[in-house]
């Protein structure tokens, strides 16, 4: 970019700010002095610093002018959409979120370009050393869901073969991760997805305003026995004493039913999803058993049963 | 409010956590601390910079260029060149009283008729999403201030975003437990060993082993630490879930040099001494392969699958067997062993659910 085509879009963007009333092309043309004196030329220039504005994610509002015998469009970019409001942020703020974002990094986003917006880079980016470093897996689909979750406006995707159209209300990172919780037109209900799982890019509608459901939406916990409908059934699960601090902490002290002389636990489960029980006590192999209700232990007893069998008819 | 509907009910959650690359304790190096190389500054950098730059210097008393330049990121001959332009700047019909005023006096600059130009650029989404989500993730962690600057910060970022910061976006990096982290990030600060209780769960044994802690990462929803183990001889990589006990020694190392670390995003390859296992797939065990690294994938019309992967430790591959039960089979394994590590596995599940004394109901 030249300086001339540099000092050109800042006066284009001030000029566009300031308008009370879209201005035409021609009108910019006339007041802004800067593009080249030929007709065709100048609509070229123009097209492209357009085009260059809204790639930087520009508010650039396009609208009939009024008061015009012939209908004619012309463009502003409104100050409500434009202006960041001012946080107000204490340097001590700025500097705890620089930390963080310097420490929590989301893939193919800029959080530095962020913090210039809000007051600029403050206080020391190593400021701990040792420090831990986490990367968040990043994607196409991200930043354009958080900005539908902010504006309370629907988006449409493929999932499993349908288009959906969600009405999205929080993002959660989970064991890796990206969910979305939303409300899904097509089920008629609440719904997680899985962010890796969308067979389409997002689009983001627009129309009008959803309403949020006024208690908290709840994501967070999505543990892959409680991935079911229905009514959850407690389980009582006995934990060897090698990994009884592990589940403990994984599920939390309140899980924690028993802990017995031996070191081991028995923690509970709420279960509506028995496939992915089955599955996670197996994990521990035989340093954790099914102990309640009845049903489920039968389950994971004849799931072995059949495997020990098989195997010992089918092995060389 | 969950549903197996739009969730793969699949999912690979072991009890040794989420996303288990069955490797802990082995040499894979995750996310380095790199800052990586700057990027280069295009034109619609310095655009975008100009007008974040502005409304700052404007809303001052005379800064001193070097403040500017180091709140945001410039050189100062990046800043000289900008404030070139400025002067430039302003609203029909250009004449001195609508265009910015630029003055520089010593090392101090103040702009005035700036008021077009009086707040930056609002956030983008990825911008706004990038400092919630890194706020998030640390109001999450043990020992959080929910007092604390982060946490005011957050809210009034959100507030701005237009978002409520518990109820938009939660960043879950790992399980930990109070004060662990911290005695290891402490540890890895001060280049100081630690000595630990860690559960090897590829191998299912668990050991007290001297770590010199070199880094701390969270990567795919667990918390790692890096370092030499004395035990093992060689650098490895461990679960900080699966740390029980950490006592940190008074004993001193010298941390490898920088260059020594891997690099961003390397995955662990298993080498050629590690044994290897082929099975094959029913389609509903697909996660697998999304999951485990693996040497070959064989795929078949009907969706189902034909895999090679390494078996570090056969207590790994038998969890692994278990779980998928008649969704899985093994067809070739290097290690006679690895042949029946499935069956071999079930039966001694089986036996705990049929032992006379066991918990619960008897068979019957």
């Amino acid at each position: 970019m030249s300086a001339a085509k540099l000092e050109r879009l800042l006066n284009l963007t001030a000029l566009l700010l300031t308008t009370p009333r879209p201005l035409t092309a021609q009108e910019i043309r006339e007041r802004l002095d800067a593009y080249p004196g030929d007709l065709a030329a100048f609509r070229r220039a123009f097209e492209r610093d357009k085009d260059a504005l809204r790639a930087m994610g520009f508010p650039l509002e396009m609208a009939e002018v009024p008061g015009r015998e012939q209908p004619i469009d012309g463009y502003r970019i409104p100050k409500d959409r434009y202006y960041l409001r001012d946080p107000g942020l204490t340097p001590e703020e700025l500097a705890a979120l620089r930390l963080a974002a310097s420490v929590v990094r989301l893939e193919g986003t800029s959080a530095r370009e962020g913090l210039l917006k809000l007051g600029g880079l403050v206080g020391d980016a190593d400021g701990e050393p040792g420090l831990a470093v986490a990367a968040l897996p990043g994607g196409p689909d991200l930043g354009p869901l958080f900005g539908a979750i902010a504006a309370q406006t629907p988006v449409r995707f493929t999932y499993r073969g349908e288009q959906r159209r969600v009405d999205p209300y929080r993002l959660d990172y989970q064991r890796g991760r990206w969910y979305l919780t939303g409300f899904d037109h097509l089920r008629t209900a609440e719904r997680l997805f899985r962010l890796d799982r969308f067979e389409s890019r997002i689009d983001a509608l627009t129309g009008p305003r959803f309403e949020r459901p006024s208690t908290a939406v709840p994501g967070g916990a999505i543990e892959p026995w409680q991935l079911g409908e229905g009514q959850p059934v407690e389980a009582l699960v006995l934990v060897d004493a090698p990994q009884a601090p592990w589940i403990a902490q994984h599920l939390g002290p309140d899980a924690v039913r028993e802990e017995r002389f031996d070191g081991s636990v028995v923690v509970a489960m709420a279960v509506t999803n028995r496939d992915n029980l089955r599955s996670f006590v197996l994990g521990f192999l035989d340093h954790a058993e099914v102990l309640a209700p009845p049903e489920l232990r039968e389950d994971v007893i004849a799931w072995v049963r059949a495997m020990a069998r098989a195997e010992a008819g089918t092995a060389p | 409010m969950t549903d197996s509907d739009s969730v793969d009910p699949g999912g690979p959650a072991t009890p040794g956590g989420p996303a288990d690359p069955g490797r802990a304790g082995d040499p894979r190096p995750g996310p380095g601390a790199g800052a990586g190389p700057a990027k280069r500054t295009t034109a619609s950098d310095r655009f975008l910079r100009l007008l974040t730059v502005v409304p700052w210097i404007a809303a001052q008393d005379g800064p001193r260029l070097e403040e500017v330049c180091e709140r945001f990121g410039m050189t100062r001959k990046q800043l000289l060149d900008d404030l070139q332009i400025i002067p430039l700047v302003g609203l029909p019909p250009y004449t001195p009283d609508t265009l910015i005023d630029v003055t520089i006096e010593g090392d101090r600059v103040w702009l005035r008729f700036a008021d077009v130009f009086a707040r930056p650029l609002q956030l983008t989404p990825d911008q706004g999403l990038a400092l919630v989500a890194a706020g998030a993730a640390w109001r999450e962690l043990p020992g959080a201030d929910p007092e604390g600057p982060l946490a005011t910060a957050l809210d009034k970022v959100a507030g701005v975003l237009g978002v409520d910061p518990g109820d938009a976006v939660s960043v879950a990096l790992g399980d930990t437990r109070p004060g662990l982290l911290d005695s290891l990030r402490r540890a890895a600060a001060e280049h100081r060993r630690v000595r630990i209780d860690y559960y090897a769960y590829s191998r299912d044994e668990r050991t007290t082993r001297e770590v010199d802690p070199y880094a701390l990462f969270a990567d795919e929803g667990a918390w790692y630490v890096r370092g030499h183990c004395h035990m093992a001889g060689g650098e490895r990589l461990f679960r900080i879930d699966r740390i029980y006990d950490v006592d940190v020694l008074d004993t001193r190392f010298t941390p490898p040099p920088a260059a020594a670390t891997p690099a961003d995003g390397e995955v662990f390859t298993p080498g050629p001494e590690v044994a290897r296992v082929t099975l094959e797939l029913a389609p509903s065990a697909r996660w697998v392969i999304e999951t485990y690294p693996v040497d070959a994938v064989d795929e078949r019309d009907d969706g189902s699958l034909r895999v090679r992967l390494a078996v570090s430790a056969q207590p790994w591959l038998a969890r692994l067997l278990v779980r998928l039960g008649p969704d899985a089979r093994v067809v070739e394994a290097d290690d006679e062993a690895l042949l029946h590590a499935g069956a071999d596995a079930a039966r001694r599940v089986l036996a705990r659910y049929e032992r006379e004394d066991g918990d619960g109901p008897r068979p019957r």
